[in-house]
């Protein structure tokens, strides 16, 4: 977003702003996470402790999706700024 | 307003934007994550194929959002969504 719109008090305020909504947003992304991988690579319960596959599977799970939202993050700005350009 | 000073309308304004713009992105992760990644997790790193995937998934989402707006608005159900 552009924030050259505002002074720098504004400016300060919004980032305060932004901060709190990016721990809320990383609080979300991080149990969001966990209800993924766990759904999808803890199915065995006849053990307690999480074995080396599961491990594996969860690790491998949560490199993805960070991997797949940075991707879609990226995307996201492109197009944005694509928009931005063409409305002016 | 007085230069230095804060205009509320215009911060709400912008919380409001931005609000907007991080539910719009966090559905496209949720919906093209859905639709495009395996859930075997062989692997952590996105396949050619899902990467492909996901990049055609975002601009198909970003101009689905811009077909219903358009609809919206003209059936003018007093909503005005904006686009992004």
């Amino acid at each position: 977003m552009d924030f050259s719109r505002f002074n720098a008090a504004e400016q300060a305020q919004l980032n305060r702003v932004i901060e709190k909504k990016q721990m809320q947003d990383f609080m979300r992304m991080y149990s969001s996470l966990v209800d993924r991988c766990f759904n999808s690579c803890i199915n065995d319960f006849t053990s307690k402790a999480i074995g080396s596959k599961e491990s594996t599977c969860l690790t491998n799970c949560a490199d993805k999706f960070i991997k797949h939202s940075e991707r879609v993050g990226t995307r996201f700005a492109e197009y944005n700024a694509e928009s931005h350009t063409s409305q002016q | 307003m007085s230069p230095g000073g804060v205009d509320h309308e215009k911060i709400e304004g912008a919380v409001i934007e931005l609000d907007m713009m991080t539910d719009v992105f966090n559905r496209m992760v949720a919906t093209c994550a859905s639709k495009c990644l395996s859930q075997r997790y062989a692997e952590g790193d996105l396949t050619k194929g899902e990467s492909v995937c996901i990049d055609r998934c975002v601009g198909k989402f970003i101009e689905a959002n811009k077909v219903i707006g358009e609809k919206l608005r003209e059936s003018g159900g007093g909503l005005n969504p904006g686009g992004i």
